[in-house]
């Protein structure tokens, strides 16, 4: 059987007695990008925490290009090849951005940051302390973070928060371009139809913590059950 | 200095290495110049709770951990000299070493259990420790004397040195000078090197450490070892100075002394503490004479400083520099 | 035996009584009151004080209400500046406002040690398995059961108490319901350092009068309260029994180990649940 770069079988996260993830199947061939939408509360940045390990109360088999990882922890799973940003903003305030970035390729076994800070248009504030430049900065320093060392998957949790249009937009293709070039498989959460219908090879929407509907934009756009749980609605 | 770490240059700079020697003649200069006993004596218990703070300091600054219960590490080292010299089993600069190691080993086990809790509750288990440790003290009498405390009986020459030498003020003052200095440098070398880089990276932010694929649980309980093998080498002359120590050293209200000079100089650079204790001691000496409320001065200082200049004297510094750029470098408080 | 096992209730009550008040405030402004010790104290100067007057029961409350007192200007003076402060900041400034009580005890009471008669109705021994037992000492069992009783009843059944029960699972939720968060701080701080006031004057004539007295038993409660888990009145409660247990046994078995168990205790129970018995947040 060929490897898919991301397998999940049986996502499940719980609070208490509530069920915020049902059992979610996920199944994400090498190369793509995938996005997964869903209103509020459907459980999609639990997905991401729960495939990549973070917090209490998860379970969920996962393999990485067929390898199962189930059991790691984060930073096996890092170096395994699995890497993710955040929703919000995990940086290092105190640390100037060019030492946070090297600190993580070195993990990574690389020694040079200098092609991302270019990508990342990060060269002019590399040594300055993260926690004094922007926020549009501190946006793409977090992402930059996640793609030291070129993750084979990758999981976006809302890469564009709190940025505007322009930006979000302008971000998401650069980022489409990216993971074509350097070939890493992505899974990522966005709000923004337009930025997701742009970007995205297929699409899984998710409602109450469970799976929806799957299929590429135009299925996903023509299919009723996703206009009535969700676009209908947004729209 | 701060530019060093950035673009892998080097670390070690010519000036640096300048400002390094110009601070180390500083101590020897001092007991050459200073013909007064008691202000040598005075200079010489302060080089020492400066070497003790540095280490609370380093703890702060790399871990942003607060200990309250630093004293045990400072004292250990002189109850393992108390108890192992009298044996004869080995020479008296092996104890001595050993008892160094002993104290770094036994904060990297305890580390590895209490940097597990954080923040705060950090604070309260580390004042537990330190109780534990000055319980023992007062209790395992055949060890340690109880209250009494135990007379260390050092041999007469120690490191090719005559006793005296660690024993009379002037000759100290150089000993725990060149000391402090060696101990700055320490610091001041891990603070930079990669994996200093990686205990404030944990300090910062430590899931997204994880998520960077570094475990964090060992480095942090390393951090937490080498604060306190720097205060026990405090704790070391200490011992060797005094020939004593009792319950008292061990205590937490010395803890709590030596946090209080971290706090004071600032702990977002090494030579805060260093700073924070030499402040701490004079201020002590000048008030002492005219009031017995020091107590109360110290905890309104304490406040003061916490509330309105949380960074201490290094932050004060930092102001009055012409063309200061923040470094952002975090400061607990 | 049966006796230590008796003994160890005896701490086991005071120790939960001044804990809790530790909890409910780390609970509700997750705060850490350094100073904690420093109200234990003062309770019990002022308690000795009062009684010298008029006995030993008006001693104790006017040691509460002086303390209550206290406890309010303390939140507001204090807690409620520096409440979006790093919680540090707190700690650092209450163990100031420790050093300052010690300073005040020292210069209005001196460093002496002084002995605090307990009250007449119960300074009488009853007959217990084969021996002798203080009345006080089970009048102190019954302060903790009160302290107990009477915190549980409050917070189940008083709209404050439900809303400070809420704040302790999660503050932000807590204060969008429409409470006024800083009256009922102010009143959980004041119960908080009554209670600690209270508990110094019942334990002086256990324990005798001294500026130490307030720091030995902090080292204690704060074990309490991070062993029961930070927050929590059962973790509290829990541990509270458990270290006045451990504290008579011990000095039964292992007399030179016994001011260790605590700690070995709470290293103990810290590795297997590093947020407590009965934490999960934080």
């Amino acid at each position: 059987m060929s490897a898919n770069a991301l397998e999940v079988r049986g996502a499940t996260k719980t609070y208490g007695g509530f069920t915020a993830l049902a059992g979610v199947d996920l199944t994400v061939a090498p190369g793509e990008v995938r996005a997964l939408i869903g209103p509020n509360g459907a459980g999609k940045s639990t997905l991401i925490d729960v495939i990549s390990g973070r917090g209490a109360n998860i379970s969920a088999e996962v393999r990485l290009f067929g390898t199962d990882i189930s059991r790691a922890s984060p930073a096996q799973r890092r170096l395994a090849g699995m890497s993710r940003s955040f929703q919000r903003t995990s940086i290092f305030p105190g640390l100037p951005v060019r030492q946070q970035l090297l600190l993580a390729a070195h993990r990574m076994g690389e020694g040079d940051v200098d092609e991302l800070l270019g990508e990342f248009n990060l060269a002019a504030v590399a040594d300055i302390a993260a926690g004094l430049i922007s926020y549009g900065d501190q946006r793409r320093l977090d992402l930059a973070l996640a793609l030291v060392g070129r993750p084979r998957v990758l999981l976006l949790d809302e890469p564009a928060a709190g940025l505007s249009f322009e930006e979000s937009k302008h971000l998401a293709e650069h980022l489409r371009h990216l993971a074509a070039r350097w070939s890493v498989t992505v899974l990522l959460v966005e709000h923004d139809m337009d930025v997701v219908f742009a970007i995205a090879d297929r699409i899984t929407v998710l409602q109450l913590g469970r799976v929806l509907a799957e299929g590429d934009p135009a299925e996903i756009r023509a299919n009723p059950d996703v206009i009535k749980a969700y676009l209908g609605s947004a729209a | 200095m701060e530019a060093d770490r950035t673009g892998g240059g080097a670390v070690v700079t010519v000036p640096g290495l300048l400002l390094f020697a110009g601070f180390a003649l500083v101590g020897p200069a001092a007991a050459f110049l200073v013909p007064s006993t008691l202000i040598q004596s005075l200079l010489t218990q302060a080089t020492i709770y400066a070497i003790f703070a540095l280490g609370v300091g380093i703890l702060i600054r790399q871990n942003g951990m607060v200990s309250f219960g630093h004293a045990a590490f400072f004292g250990l080292p002189a109850y393992v000299i108390g108890a192992v010299l009298p044996l004869g089993l080995m020479p008296p600069e092996l104890i001595i070493i050993g008892g160094l190691a002993a104290t770094a080993l036994m904060a990297f086990l305890v580390g590895l259990v209490i940097v597990r809790v954080h923040g705060i509750a950090f604070g309260m288990l580390t004042l537990a420790i330190g109780q534990a440790v000055y319980e023992a003290a007062t209790r395992l009498r055949g060890l340690t004397g109880g209250h009494d405390g135990l007379s260390l009986d050092l041999p007469r020459f120690l490191f090719g040195l005559p006793l005296k030498t660690f024993q009379q003020p002037g000759s100290m003052l150089i000993v725990t000078w060149l000391v402090l200095a060696l101990m700055l440098a320490v610091a001041f070398l891990f603070a930079k090197s990669r994996y200093g880089l990686l205990s404030e990276a944990i300090r910062d932010n430590e899931e997204r450490v994880r998520f960077l694929g570094y475990r964090t649980l060992v480095p942090r309980a390393l951090t937490f070892a080498l604060s306190a093998l720097v205060t026990a080498a405090g704790g070391v002359l200490f011992a060797l100075y005094n020939a004593f120590v009792s319950p008292e050293t061990v205590h937490w209200t010395a803890s709590g002394s030596a946090l209080i000079m971290a706090i004071l100089g600032g702990a977002s650079a090494p030579w805060g503490p260093v700073a924070g204790a030499f402040t701490y001691f004079f201020l002590k000496e000048a008030v002492g004479s005219f009031t017995t409320h020091w107590l109360s001065i110290i905890g309104v200082s304490l406040i003061v400083v916490t509330v309105v200049f949380p960074a201490g004297l290094v932050g004060l510094f930092d102001r009055l520099r012409p063309g200061n750029r923040s470094q952002g470098a975090a400061n607990v408080g | 035996m049966a006796i230590q096992v008796l003994n160890g209730l005896v701490y086991g009550a005071l120790l939960f009584a001044l804990a809790s008040g530790l909890a409910l405030m780390f609970g509700l402004r997750r705060i850490v009151n350094f100073a904690h010790g420093a109200l234990y104290m003062l309770g019990a100067y002022v308690g000795y004080t009062a009684s010298l007057q008029f006995g030993f029961w008006a001693g104790l409350a006017v040691a509460g209400l002086v303390l209550a007192a206290l406890g309010v200007v303390l939140d507001k003076a204090v807690f409620r500046p520096l409440q979006h402060r790093d919680p540090l900041t707190t700690l650092l400034v209450t163990f100031g406002l420790a050093l300052i009580a010690e300073d005040l005890v020292l210069s209005v009471w001196g460093n002496d040690t002084m002995s605090f008669a307990e009250p007449q109705q119960l300074a009488h021994t009853l007959s217990l398995f084969e021996t002798t037992f203080p009345i006080y000492r089970l009048a102190i069992v019954g302060f903790g059961a009160a302290v107990a009783i009477g915190l549980v009843l409050w917070l189940r059944f008083s709209r404050v108490g439900l809303f400070v029960r809420a704040a302790s699972h999660d503050p932000v939720i807590a204060a969008v319901q429409g409470v006024d968060t800083d009256r009922v701080s102010a009143l959980v701080v004041a119960v908080s350092a009554a209670l600690a006031g209270m508990s110094g004057v019942v334990a002086a004539p256990l324990m005798s009068l001294a500026p130490s007295m307030g720091a030995d038993i902090l080292v204690d409660s704060f074990i309490v309260v991070v062993v029961g888990g930070l927050g929590s009145l059962g973790g509290a409660f829990i541990t509270a029994m458990l270290l006045g247990q451990i504290n008579v046994l011990g000095v039964v078995f292992m007399p030179e180990l016994t001011s260790l168990l605590p700690f070995l205790l709470m290293i103990g129970i810290l590795l297997w649940k590093p947020t407590g018995l009965a934490g999960a947040r934080l």
